[in-house]
């Protein structure tokens, strides 16, 4: 299969559970290396790159997953946390002894990215004793925070009512109209049609559509994604 | 506290406090270093795959379960003149105690300590890496989520530690100087004493402080398991 992503453009992967569009996704982020064929940024294959070279790749690309897996901390130290990790430890550790967060414009971007997804106000409640919706969000936000050139969204509505759902896909939005790359895999053909500029279809292990997502779901080219659209293909 | 001082058979309050600084000085002493080598060797095995970990894992296990007598009779062995380290005069020493007792402690915070670290998730992991975190970052993640775990760990392990008489008994000697204050007589081994003299007052009275002393360290995990359990619950509210 082969999949890319360019600066402000939303890619939707779509496909029924269970078909790989996580294992896709972290394929992406770079958790672990192909079987088989490359995983390129900028052109340079990932997996060739130095520790330290793909570690600078990986500290490019924010991940979201399905589960919100948020830290037993504030909502702020949660949000925070990528920004945190990008730091020397030298300053971390400073930072840890003085409680303060440190980089001069880190409050300004956990601040914003909690006012994207509505959670300015609970910045600094513990971060588990927020209902699904809000943690979902908050994952979000921890995303944002880091300021990514690309963001991959695994399911990332699957926790939300429409208002929230819709709160998202606004911030998607903005992300994309600030130049981030969006890989976003879901199950939900109607936000795919809604968010996408693209959306490529995984069936059987395969990419076999990409395309806009009024050409794939109105006139898709491959009479598999014209079943699995209207619901013919049962997985 | 004053039926103690009216029947012990030294009568003073110096015996008493000698007697709970020394439990103290063994069991503090043996836990701390029991927690320096617990801690690298559970997260070792926490963060790790390796062929035989479940053995290793069980062999761990079972370590909480060692006989205390058996363990006192080995230490006994290797500090006595003829072990391998009776050249460092440790038999009936504080410090053979606090051997003995890193040996007991040591099994209960690594097993504690391991079942913590194993409990975060994979998802948090994840979530640590996916945001840019390096493998040290996300051990991080893991050692702060498995926080209140690893103190449950170390406070069980003292409580093992201040309340086992036999391995002590054993290697210490259940020693007193002749002005009365202890050498390496604990309120456990100093309970024994009363006990066969029978002096059950004094005993008990022992038994109240060392129940204290217990009490309190459960206490004071039971508190800090709480505020980590009231911080996570936070709201109560958990549904989407």
């Amino acid at each position: 299969m082969s999949l890319s992503v360019s600066p402000g453009e939303v890619v939707t992967v779509v496909g029924p559970s269970g078909v790989g569009k996580t294992t896709l996704l972290r394929l992406l982020a770079l958790f672990r290396p192909p079987d088989e064929g490359t995983i390129s940024w900028d052109g340079d294959d990932a997996w060739a790159l130095s520790d330290r070279e793909r570690l600078a790749v990986r500290r490019r690309v924010a991940t979201v997953f399905q589960e919100p897996s948020l830290f037993n901390a504030s909502v702020e130290r949660n949000a925070e946390y990528g920004l945190r990790v990008r730091r020397p430890w030298s300053d971390r550790i400073r930072d840890a002894i003085s409680g303060a967060i440190g980089v001069s414009d880190a409050s300004r971007r956990v601040r914003d990215a909690l006012e994207t997804v509505g959670l300015e106000s609970l910045r600094d409640q513990n971060a588990l004793s927020l209902s699904g919706g809000e943690a979902q969000r908050v994952a979000f936000a921890r995303a944002l925070a880091v300021e990514p050139d690309v963001l991959l969204l695994d399911e990332p509505s699957s926790n939300l009512d429409p208002r929230n759902t819709a709160v998202l896909e606004d911030a998607i939005a903005d992300a994309r109209d600030r130049g981030v790359g969006v890989v976003v895999a879901t199950h939900d053909m109607n936000q795919a049609e809604r968010i996408s500029d693209r959306v490529a279809v995984l069936l059987d292990g395969t990419i076999i559509e990409t395309g806009p997502p009024e050409q794939v779901f109105e006139s898709p080219a491959d009479d598999r994604t014209r079943r699995f659209v209207t619901g013919e293909l049962v997985y | 506290m004053f039926p103690l001082t009216a029947t012990l058979p030294d009568a003073s309050w110096t015996y008493f406090f000698s007697i709970v600084a020394v439990s103290l000085y063994v069991s503090g002493l043996a836990v701390a270093v029991s927690t320096l080598v617990s801690l690298p060797v559970a997260l070792g095995i926490g963060f790790s795959e390796f062929p035989g970990k479940r053995a290793v894992t069980a062999v761990i296990n079972t370590g909480m379960g060692f006989p205390s007598v058996v363990v006192g009779l080995l230490v006994l062995l290797v500090v006595s003149n003829q072990g391998p380290l009776g050249d460092l005069d440790l038999a009936f020493t504080p410090e053979a105690m606090v051997l003995s007792q890193f040996v007991l402690a040591t099994p209960v915070i690594t097993s504690i300590t391991l079942s913590a670290v194993e409990g975060v998730g994979d998802d948090v992991r994840d979530a640590a890496f996916g945001l840019g975190g390096t493998d040290a970052d996300v051990a991080l993640v893991v050692i702060k989520e498995a926080r209140y775990g690893i103190v449950t760990a170390v406070l069980a392990g003292f409580g093992r530690a201040i309340s086992e008489v036999g391995s002590i008994l054993i290697v210490g000697g259940n020693i007193v100087y002749s002005d009365g204050t202890s050498y390496t007589r604990t309120l456990t081994t100093a309970i024994t004493v009363e006990a066969r003299q029978g002096r059950y007052e004094a005993g008990l009275v022992l038994g109240a402080v060392l129940l204290v002393l217990v009490l309190g360290v459960n206490w004071l995990g039971s508190w800090i398991r709480s505020r980590g359990r009231g911080r996570a619950s936070g709201g109560g509210r958990r549904s989407p």
